[in-house]
């Protein structure tokens, strides 16, 4: 293929590109304040499954996006096409929905110029990757899963954006972001195994170390047999606990808890899991897909969330702060969740020194039940077994479960240090893998 | 010049699909699409954002030697064009170079048409002070009930125009049209909260719809359910007899009729995310999905649903179809990639891609469940205890489709054949044929409902699938009803 060669590729917007244009819509808006916001990627899939490619795509889009207001009237409005007339249609389109916008109570006009913390969001080996290089690591899965008489189903992806936030205040912001990701299942029967990771470095997804992780698994779930349901201690691998952990996010909502609309509601200053959790925002985290600025212009900061199991702070928009004196808003991009005390040192020592538990690679649609407790059902998915005496004796068939992260969390058993995870319901995180007591499986389903 | 929405639509077009042929591919095809979406949002009686978007792009397939490439670009100009289509090329020949097995595209006539939503109203000619208003009033209303906290409403609607042209010859335009409304109140009382709601369907047509659905008529029964919800009472785990409305009925066919009928599904091409399908392609014909009562029918034809678009973006006219007769599992959702591999000549066309960018997969058609011959209270009196579902909850299902759970939005106990009390935290479970083998009665035609989905996710870039799913009320004997707690 020829793909790798830079002829193919556009030249995404650069900040002196983006500058131009900024400079533009500000000379034609007529409002009190206008912002303006960019987003321009190149990126690209290359899917594949029953061991060959089924997909293999590249797009290239724009999109710059302004909001003018008058006083607390305010409009938005978006184009894909960058040419001069077409960012001044943009210009009015906004302009006149602003001006027949009814008051917005909270509204608030752009931010100030911010000071941003160069935050390492860009890798030129995922910039230039292209398709040559997804299809390298796509036959790499393939060929291992063909080798052992194995389907493979998965993802290889990369991409690059620029990302810029202007307004009439003065306020500039621009970088690059890129991002690779694979995933994988391996099927053999009924049986499958599943592993995937993201990185803005698409030479740090470890893609053969993961295909045999995944390998493994789906070998292992050729012996299958199914427990009833109930109350069981589990291992849950860093995705299964992030696909919990992510979905207590929602309820950081500052704005609900104020309205008593969320599970946390009351909670501020409270304990309200394991007191040797802590759960941070660390956006210059290498591992992390930590970005430089919010969409509002506002930098992201490092920030404590959850200390020693009290819930210390919330999620707010830009009103609600304002309206509690909060002057740095705190951003959630690279969460980070950790224990402190004695980590087990790897997943396979937690399995080691078990008696009995059922092992979780990975939850699948994950949904809240019960907004007030924070009730969630999900399956478990892509590997799940039984572990006895320090060692996985079988595959099970799937449970489905009921639980809440605010007590599953709350009954920890083990823990290690944390550690890459991604799901397709998740942004990445870093999380431990987890021992939990007494975990809710509702019902098994048929395989 | 009617239909012209991008300059040089037709050269682009040509230019591109010029090199495909130059290249020696197998077929090739390009879609142009220019979409406009306003979106209104209400949040707590203010509106808080009003945007307008505007997205223009296209998108170039390629087969190559059996293997795909795709490449788009949101650049509309004639030097772009070149450069994505050989970007295609080139990337059908790197999947072609990994291919064990050669795509054989199933054979559809050439076409050459203009399809247009048929609207009374356009939307995006109302004025904005008429929507806001609107969603202000609904919201207002709504807080005037004590025990509301919080509230919101919205509009939204999209205009699609898109030219599709094949290296085999078909060119086919399009400029359709897909609108919906909702709003919801949120009630507080002894440390809970709950929400009830209101949607419209989202369906193809004009500004009309909202008209019709007459939000101030509504809003007040909605605010007044919400309070009534959060004060209810919560029901026995146990085993209940349901009567389920349409709306509620949408959720259920789409998640445990719908999914499992996409062939691509079957056929292992979402083992990595959506996932496969428990009806595999050897139980076509023969296994016994629900019971009689039950009749599935795919129908892209009927108007104003969001599947109708005339032609699917492989260019295969749309069409009717059965995926459940007399209980019996007997039709997938297919394209013209995935219909060959089970034996059948033409697709059904239900392949779609959710922009320009990105590339058409097997979706849901718009399945609905045909109506029986009772009415609704004829359902109810022959229930002794069993439980009323209204709208959609909390939901959620295996990656095979088998072992499922939902919600709803509000609950009625119904006793001794009557609708008594509203209950809360209703929960069902089971396994999808047991389920659809334990309906026992479907309401008349005078019952149907159309309720349409606009986030379906499937596919790797996730794309959001669109289609209608119609039903009348549908009764269900010995469902599993289980509490909305931990540990139930």
């Amino acid at each position: 293929m020829s793909t790798t060669s830079h002829k193919t590729w556009p030249k995404l917007t650069s900040q002196d590109e983006f500058r131009f244009l900024m400079e533009l819509v500000l000379k034609r808006s007529t409002g009190d304040h206008t912002l303006v916001s960019l987003h321009d990627q190149q990126s690209g899939t290359t899917r594949f499954a029953n061991n060959q490619i089924v997909q293999n795509v590249d797009m290239r889009r724009g999109s710059l996006s302004v909001t003018v207001a008058f006083g607390q009237r305010h409009g938005t409005a978006s184009t894909t096409d960058f040419s001069a007339g077409k960012v001044q249609e943009t210009v009015a389109r906004a302009t006149h929905i602003a001006d027949r916008s009814p008051n917005d109570p909270e509204y608030l006009p752009p931010v100030e110029p911010q000071h941003y913390v160069t935050t390492p969001t860009a890798r030129p080996e995922t910039a230039f990757a292209g398709p040559a290089r997804r299809l390298e690591y796509a036959s790499e899965a393939i060929g291992q899963c063909r080798m052992e008489n194995l389907g493979a189903a998965g993802i290889v992806s990369s991409s690059m954006a620029t990302v810029g936030v202007a307004a009439s205040t003065g306020l500039f912001a621009h970088e690059v972001r890129t991002d690779a990701r694979f995933s994988l299942t391996v099927q053999t029967g009924d049986a499958t195994g599943w592993s995937a990771a993201a990185h803005r470095s698409i030479d740090h997804l470890k893609v053969q170390e993961r295909t045999l992780t995944a390998i493994d698994k789906a070998k292992r779930g050729l012996e299958v047999r199914e427990l009833p349901p109930g109350r069981y201690t589990v291992i849950l691998e860093p995705a299964a606990v992030a696909g919990l952990w992510y979905s207590l996010l929602w309820a950081l909502d500052a704005k609900s808890y104020e309205k008593d609309t969320s599970a946390l509601s009351g909670k501020l200053g409270r304990r309200i899991v394991d007191t040797r959790l802590t759960f941070r925002n660390v956006p210059t985290h290498e591992d992390l897909l930590g970005i430089g600025f919010t969409p509002d212009g506002l930098p992201t900061v490092a920030s404590d969330w959850i200390t020693d199991g009290v819930l210390t702070q919330l999620s707010y928009d830009r009103f609600t702060a304002k309206a509690r004196g909060i002057d740095t808003i705190p951003t959630l991009d690279a969460p980070c969740l950790s224990a402190s005390g004695s980590p087990v040192p790897t997943l396979q020592d937690m399995i080691k020194h078990t008696e009995r538990a059922i092992l979780v690679t990975n939850f699948w649609y994950i949904r809240t039940v019960n907004p007030t407790d924070l009730t969630l059902t999900g399956m478990t998915r892509d590997g799940t077994f039984l572990v006895e005496n320090g060692a996985i004796v079988s595959a099970v068939k799937n449970f489905r479960f009921h639980e809440s992260p605010l007590r599953v969390f709350s009954r920890i058993e083990a823990f290690t240090n944390p550690t890459e995870a991604i799901t397709s319901e998740t942004g990445k995180l870093l999380v431990p893998a987890m021992t939990l007591s007494d975990f809710n499986f509702s019902s098994v389903t048929r395989f | 010049m009617p239909g012209h929405f991008i300059p040089h639509q037709d050269e682009l077009a040509e230019l591109a699909l010029k090199r495909v042929v130059a290249s020696g591919a197998d077929y090739g095809d390009i879609r142009l699409l220019d979409s406009t979406t306003q979106t209104i949002r209400g949040e707590d009686r203010r509106i808080a954002s009003i945007r307008d978007a505007q997205d223009s792009g296209f998108g170039i397939r390629v087969l190559y030697h059996g293997a795909w490439g795709f490449a788009a670009s949101s650049v509309l100009s004639l030097e772009e064009a070149p450069r994505v289509a050989d970007l295609a090329i080139d990337i059908a020949k790197g999947s072609a170079s990994l291919a064990r097995e050669r795509v054989k595209l199933a054979d559809e006539p050439v076409h050459r048409d203009r399809i247009v939503t048929a609207r009374r109203i356009d939307p995006f000619a109302v004025t904005l002070d008429k929507k806001t208003a609107l969603l202000l009033e609904t919201m207002e209303s709504m807080h005037r009930q004590p025990g509301i906290v919080r509230s919101s409403a919205n509009l939204w609607a999209r205009r699609d125009r898109k030219l599709f042209v094949s290296t085999e010859g078909s060119r086919l335009e399009f400029d359709l049209l897909a609108l919906s409304g909702d709003f919801d109140a949120t009630a507080i009382h002894d440390g809970r909260f709950a929400s009830r709601s209101f949607n419209t369907p989202h369906l193809r047509m004009g500004y009309e719809l909202i008209d019709d659905a007459n939000f101030l008529a509504v809003a007040p029964r909605i605010a007044s359910e919400a309070v009534e919800k959060v004060k209810a009472p919560t029901t026995d785990p146990g085993q209940y007899d349901l009567v389920l409305d349409p709306e509620h009925l949408s959720l259920t066919m789409h998640e445990s009729c719908g999914h499992p009928s996409e062939l691509d599904r079957a056929l292992g091409y979402e083992a990595n995310y959506a996932g496969t399908s428990f009806l595999t392609t050897d139980t076509r014909g023969t296994f016994r999905y629900g019971s009689s009562h039950v009749n599935l029918v795919a129908d892209n034809c009927e108007p104003e649903t969001l599947a109708a678009t005339g032609y699917d973006d492989d260019g295969v006219t749309c069409q009717q179809w059965d995926i459940v007769r007399n209980g019996i599992f007997v039709g997938y959702c297919t394209n013209r990639e995935v219909a060959p591999k089970i034996g059948e000549t033409r697709s059904h066309g239900s392949n779609r891609a959710d922009s320009w960018g990105t590339v058409p997969i097997v979706r849901i058609a718009n399945i609905g469940l045909e109506p029986g011959s009772a009415t609704l209270d004829e359902l109810l009196a022959d229930v002794t205890r069993g439980i009323y579902i209204e709208g959609h909850g909390s939901y959620s299902i295996d990656q095979r489709r088998y072992n499922f759970q939902f919600g709803g939005d509000a609950f009625w106990l119904i006793e001794n054949g009557k609708r008594t009390h509203m209950v809360r935290d209703v929960i069902y479970h089971g396994i999808t044929p047991d389920f659809w083998n334990s309906c026992d009665g479907v309401a008349d035609r005078s019952h149907r409902r159309r309720y349409g989905f606009i986030t379906c996710g499937k596919g790797q870039p996730s794309q959001s699938g669109w289609m209608t799913h119609a039903a009348s009320h549908a009764r269900f004997r010995n469902v599993n009803v289980i509490g909305g707690q931990a540990g139930s």
